[in-house]
């Protein structure tokens, strides 16, 4: 493989890890605020309005962060009736072929994330609810944990490629 | 090309996309993206991403990674270990008394949590090795751990019952109530079945010998301690959200702060153990999240070329059935399609298809989601794709093939089966005791 290939998937794998090894804190971050709301409303009668809503920005930059990082762990499930019975080899060589349909996946959804962000910023978009949070800041880290994802994704389809040949990036 | 024939070559293009072997999610992502150009050309561009937004909305959803965390802080830090001893030292005396101490040891998980994922693990990893060691027939004690822990899902907590209720508009509340009895039910039906087997052919489930069954009687209390953890988890999670104090989504927080006190005050939470269950937790959820953010989008599709009225008219007009005949057709295709397609993409896809022609037929949306709830169960275990059957091979010892997996579960599918037609027949089962409590 040539070597600023093997630079990018050293470089994306090593950003992708970053950001899932943080994003990894944030299920205690859901369970602090969800707990923090419960507490207060029961026992010191002191209801927030804010807590779920809070954990729901969270569980959202919890998927979409961590979904690069879960993709380089090979944590998302496959349908292997007919997958499982090839070799290493073999499954590397499909799988250069079928991510470029997950790439086509990820950049629809890159477009979409992109014109829902610019739109959010041009009009000040908020969320409607008693808190009234702005949309904006969730909005760019969904877009960017979505391109995260697509450099992931170009970055496994290099080291199938490499599998496919024989050869391994690590 | 009608919409009819869109439908079609969707579902079938999901299919072959999946059989490629590619991950889930991008199958099923795939498939909407292009259907949604297709359909809408520039308009149709937003819908996958718009799905983020309907799954933002799905709060309850928050539930999924807290139990998640919760089931491998129980399974990780040992609290589980001490509950297989209990049941080990009470029943392991009787003939297939382990078999039936790890339903009973399911039943107390499943109280627990409301996934079938955390039952699996400690099954497998627990009491499988266990029953191994002791002579227990291979092929019964993996079907054992598998229908085990598929209660995970029926008895409350349940976090199908929770996007069923999402998906039906239906109080969690309810649904789960409603799910307690039949999961007691089908839990007691295979506890007859492995002791009636067992009597039959005494050679699949050896009791155990003298020297490890004769305890003193002060010893055998002593180990009834490990019972005590596991209800106060439940009083403080299901307990409360059932009174009131707390709501679904924060009772859910609740419980995963309960597991978590109860691994540190027996001293076992370190390091090891918080590390692998945080990047655990992130990678089940991720895998989850993605799939269900597909199959939304999947859905958004689907809704926009109008499929459920088409399969409405396709039911009721065209083929003139009367109420209960569509309802078997859609267990039927639904048990069908569980056997292809992934559990998760499928309830997303295919319930709301389902739950308005329920309504519309006059069925109790309640009941029905303990029939999908039930159902959805069998299609977990069934071949060639059952997402328990998927974790099983991942987590068994060596010694159990993927054929011994796949022979195992038939005598248990067939008593869900049974506890499916029962519910069917008699909607008290499920209905009692929500209406027992609601109506107070």
């Amino acid at each position: 493989m040539p070597k600023f290939i093997i630079s990018y998937v050293k470089y994306v794998d090593y950003v992708s890890t970053k950001f899932g090894r943080l994003s990894m804190y944030l299920i205690f971050l859901m369970i602090g605020t969800l707990l923090l709301g419960a507490i207060t409303r029961n026992i010191l009668n002191f209801p927030l309005s804010w807590t779920v809503e809070m954990a729901q920005f969270t569980i959202t930059a919890y998927y979409i962060l961590g979904g690069p990082y879960s993709m380089q762990m090979d944590d998302h499930v496959r349908m292997d009736l007919i997958y499982g019975l090839y070799s290493d080899k073999t499954k590397a060589r499909i799988d250069v072929f079928t991510n470029i349909f997950l790439l086509v996946y990820l950049i629809v959804l890159l477009i979409g994330a992109i014109s829902s962000t610019q739109y959010a910023i041009e009009y000040g978009q908020r969320k409607f609810s008693q808190w009234n949070p702005s949309m904006i800041p969730i909005k760019i880290i969904m877009t960017f944990g979505i391109f995260l994802m697509i450099l992931q994704t170009i970055s496994t389809f290099f080291k199938d490629l490499a599998k496919s040949m024989g050869a391994s990036i690590t | 090309m009608s919409y009819e024939l869109i439908g079609m070559s969707m579902f079938g293009g999901m299919l072959l996309m999946m059989l490629t072997g590619q991950r889930i999610f991008a199958a099923i992502g795939f498939v909407s993206a292009i259907a949604a150009l297709f359909l809408w050309g520039n308009g149709g561009v937003q819908m996958p991403f718009s799905a983020a937004f309907k799954l933002f909305n799905w709060y309850p959803l928050l539930t999924l990674p807290l139990f998640i965390y919760m089931g491998y802080i129980l399974s990780e830090s040992g609290i589980a270990d001490d509950l297989y001893h209990m049941f080990h030292v009470w029943f392991g005396g009787l003939k297939g008394g382990l078999a039936i101490g790890t339903i009973a040891l399911m039943i107390v998980i499943s109280a627990m949590n409301g996934l079938s994922v955390a039952g699996m693990a400690i099954g497998a990893t627990i009491a499988l090795p266990e029953m191994l060691k002791r002579g227990y027939d291979k092929i019964m004690i993996t079907g054992v751990v598998q229908a085990g822990s598929s209660l995970g899902i029926l008895i409350p907590p349940s976090v199908v019952l929770v996007l069923y209720g999402m998906i039906a508009r239906q109080p969690v509340g309810k649904l789960w109530l409603a799910g307690a009895i039949p999961g007691l039910m089908m839990a007691g039906l295979f506890i007859i079945y492995i002791a009636v087997r067992c009597k039959l052919q005494p050679d699949l489930a050896p009791a155990l010998s003298e020297e490890e069954r004769n305890l003193s009687l002060s010893a055998k209390l002593q180990v009834l301690k490990a019972g005590i953890t596991p209800f106060l988890i439940f009083f403080f999670m299901t307990g409360l959200f059932i009174m009131g104090v707390t709501s679904l989504v924060e009772s859910s927080a609740v419980g995963a702060t309960a597991a978590t006190i109860a691994a540190i005050a027996k001293r076992r939470l370190n390091r090891k153990v918080i590390e692998a269950t945080m990047r655990k937790t992130l990678g089940i959820s991720c895998m989850f999240m993605w799939i269900i953010l597909a199959a939304l989008s999947f859905g958004a599709v689907f809704d926009g070329i109008g499929a459920v009225k088409s399969i409405e008219s396709l039911f009721i007009t065209n083929w003139n059935l009367t109420p209960w005949e569509v309802l078997i057709m859609m267990q039927l295709s639904y048990l069908l399609m569980g056997t292809f397609l992934d559990d998760t993409a499928m309830l997303v896809i295919v319930a709301p298809l389902y739950v308005p022609l329920v309504k519309v037929l006059g069925f109790d949306p309640v009941w029905y989601g303990v029939l999908y709830t039930i159902t959805c169960q069998i299609a977990y275990m069934t071949p060639p794709f059952g997402y328990n059957l998927f974790l099983m091979r991942a987590m068994a010892p060596k010694e159990i093939s993927l054929m011994d997996i796949y022979r195992s579960i038939i005598p248990f599918v067939l008593i869900m089966t049974l506890a499916l037609v029962l519910v069917m027949v008699f909607p008290q089962i499920a209905l009692w005791l929500p209406e027992y409590v609601y109506s107070r």
